[in-house]
């Protein structure tokens, strides 16, 4: 009882000081200094419609590229945990018909919405990292609802590791044309697409990393289901 | 104000009654079974109704085809999961033993699951005696 009061007390004092602080900053008003340059720059300099996907991919690639080695590094992570020789899985009991069959008529729908969001992440809100949960989820219904099945191991990883590779290779072919890494190659140095901004081919190489992010977030999701619905088989290592 | 808008309002009105019809059969119903047939029905009917109307008005108030097309697949899409959904749901409430209202006169599910383990039990019975007389002769 007295630790909670207080606790309640000091998350309060927390608050007020944070509130405090808060204070000082006014709502809804102009104070823009860096983003009012992306907003009038952002068409001519990534050919992207969507500003927040360029910033980013483009202004901010390595800010993304952080964020997927932290995927990559926790899919690596909950693997080397439980890792054992021999598992299968603990759910014995397969989904009413009704759940099989649903997931057997919704799985391509939800796998081409996630590929829909990753590659129009330049023109409408979303990108690689929800297109890959989507597709992640499409695969974490059929662990739910199938009892047996198990996605292919052998494609899968190689699958997760190529695409973190497409994009530093992408960025280092940046760094050899332009100079920087992540140098947007296909639309400073290329200029495709220069004329239909706005639509599906332009915005340089956003649509590409997009693509590979999206590849890499759904497999490593995947494979994060994958090792913590499985247990290890009883009399196994 | 044009005839696609005056439906398409007429829809979304229609919708949020049945969105207020089903949260109040989640306060009103005794047990889950009942507040899941109430949320999950009328629900998915107000959703269909609000979202499709927001469609249509669209096309009245800003003259725009692309808003409909999305609501349609939207409104396809929950049309086919929401049921599932309840489905998974009250079938797992079941399983883990959740007790029907106190009401309720017949519970045919369990009687035909006692049914079907007198049929296991019979087909033993039967395994049974027929290996008794395969020894005997």
């Amino acid at each position: 009882m007295v630790k909670r009061v207080l606790a309640i007390v000091f998350i309060l004092i927390i608050g007020l000081w944070m509130a405090k602080a808060l204070d000082q900053v006014p709502f809804g008003e102009d104070r823009m200094l860096v983003g009012k340059y992306y907003l009038d720059h952002v068409k001519e300099e990534t050919g992207a419609v969507n500003a927040v996907t360029a910033v980013v991919v483009n202004y901010r690639g390595f800010d993304t590229l952080g964020e997927v080695t932290v995927l990559f590094i926790a899919s690596t992570g909950v693997a080397a945990l439980l890792w054992k020789k021999r598992k299968e899985r603990s759910a014995k009991t397969e989904g009413s018909v009704v759940l099989t069959t649903g997931a057997r008529i919704l799985l391509p729908f939800i796998m081409l919405f996630g590929a829909y969001i990753f590659i129009h992440g330049h023109l409408t809100p979303g990108g690689g990292f929800p297109g890959g949960a989507t597709i992640a989820t499409a695969f974490l219904f059929l662990y739910l609802t199938f009892t047996l099945y198990e996605v292919d191991h052998k494609i899968f990883e190689p699958l997760e590791g190529l695409a973190g590779i497409g994009y530093v290779t992408v960025g280092l072919i940046g760094l050899a044309v332009g100079g920087y890494f992540l140098f947007d190659w296909i639309w400073q140095t290329w200029g495709v697409g220069k004329e239909n901004i706005g639509r599906l081919i332009s915005a340089g190489f956003i649509p590409i990393i997009y693509t590979l992010i999206g590849i890499k977030v759904g497999t490593e999701l995947t494979g994060i289901i994958d090792n913590m619905i499985k247990e290890p088989e009883e009399g196994g290592q | 104000m044009s005839i696609a808008s005056i439906v398409g309002q007429a829809l979304v009105l229609f919708g949020t009654f049945f969105y207020v019809l089903s949260s109040l059969g989640l306060i009103r119903m005794p047990d889950v079974y009942n507040r899941m047939q109430t949320a999950t029905k009328s629900a998915t009917l107000g959703s269909l109704g609000v979202i499709i109307g927001v469609g249509i008005w669209a096309i009245g108030e800003v003259n725009s085809y692309s808003w409909i097309s999305k609501t349609l697949i939207i409104a396809v899409f929950l049309l086919l999961t929401n049921p599932i959904a309840a489905h998974a749901l009250i079938r797992a409430a079941y399983k883990s033993g959740v007790p029907l209202w106190e009401g309720s006169i017949i519970d045919k599910y369990k009687e035909a699951e006692a049914s079907l383990e007198r049929v296991e039990q019979i087909k033993e019975a039967l395994g049974e005696s027929a290996k008794e007389v395969e020894k005997n002769e």
